[in-house]
């Protein structure tokens, strides 16, 4: 039997999920536009997404706009690596849970 | 770890996924359409001001236009995220904008609009928002666009009113119509091959 794939932990969280997802989507996204698709709170948001930057998933830019701060996010090529990673994963997971 | 994982939440997972990169796909900027309308608004306001009233022509054609303009980027706002690009696009077409009306509203209604020095001013204009756009955009067909805007402004400046009038006729039909047309092909083209390169994460 073939040893079934380990799934990334760093992406494995719902919300870090769906951020990488987005992220992988644009260029470039703000802090709120992302907190809006998301739902989530400023607090859990902005927990998760410093764990994909420790991950280096994402890059980090942060700048003033008019006085008012914004930071913005994207994906790197290593974050996009391994969501494609994760989703080949999690297929071939699902694949032998039907099977089984 | 894996072991434990029922099937269902691993479906739930790889939906979340399409649902997420649906989401910021919806996100692809579309701007060829501004382009195109813009241009039908230039031939809108040239035709009435030759047909019709021509202190009237002009102002009330570009703030219907800009206000068109408004509603229709306002409706697809929201699900856009805001970047520095996207308000660096916009803060070069508002400018523009704002300085041709109240340059040209200026110039009408103290009886110096000159067809040649507007036409060189409206060319020089949109040749810098252009050339701004597509060096931000590092588009080149963008850039010939402001070469032909360019080209007309230096045109009207030289040459006769039948001469002018041709030339910004002709600058709009190819910088504005034609150019908005491709910009709306390559964007769907574009999102075409977003999908198709997604589509490792739907198979």
């Amino acid at each position: 039997m073939p040893e079934l794939p380990e799934l990334n932990p760093v992406i494995h969280g719902k919300l870090r999920l769906a951020l990488l997802s987005l992220l992988s989507a644009v260029d470039e996204a703000e802090f709120t536009w992302l907190r809006t698709k998301t739902g989530s709170t400023d607090g859990n948001l902005g927990a998760q997404l410093l764990k994909l930057e420790e991950a280096g998933y994402v890059a980090v830019e942060k700048k003033f706009v008019q006085r008012k701060p914004q930071t913005l996010y994207r994906m790197t090529d290593s974050g996009r690596l391994a969501l494609t990673e994760y989703v080949q994963a999690l297929k071939q997971l699902l694949g032998a849970a039907i099977g089984a | 770890m894996t072991s434990n994982i029922e099937s269902q939440e691993l479906k739930d997972r790889l939906s979340l996924i399409e649902q997420m990169i649906a989401e910021g796909r919806r996100t692809t900027e579309s701007w060829g359409w501004t382009f195109v309308l813009w241009g039908v608004a230039y031939y809108v306001a040239i035709a009435w001001a030759t047909l019709g009233k021509a202190s009237l022509a002009w102002p009330v054609t570009m703030v219907a236009a800009g206000v068109l303009t408004g509603v229709l980027a306002s409706r697809t706002a929201s699900k856009r995220p805001e970047t520095t690009v996207g308000r660096a696009m916009m803060a070069i077409w508002l400018g523009l904008g704002v300085s041709i009306f109240v340059l040209m509203v200026s110039l009408g209604m103290s009886g110096r609009l000159d067809e040649h020095v507007s036409v060189a001013i409206i060319g020089a204009m949109l040749g810098g928002a252009n050339c701004t756009s597509s060096i931000i955009l590092k588009w080149k067909m963008q850039f010939a666009c402001a070469v032909a805007w360019w080209s007309a402004g230096v045109a009207a400046c030289f040459t006769s009113d039948t001469v002018t009038s041709i030339t910004f006729l002709t600058a709009i039909f190819f910088c504005q119509i034609v150019f908005g047309i491709y910009g709306m092909i390559a964007e769907s083209s574009k999102q075409k091959r977003s999908e198709a390169g997604q589509g490792a994460f739907h198979a």
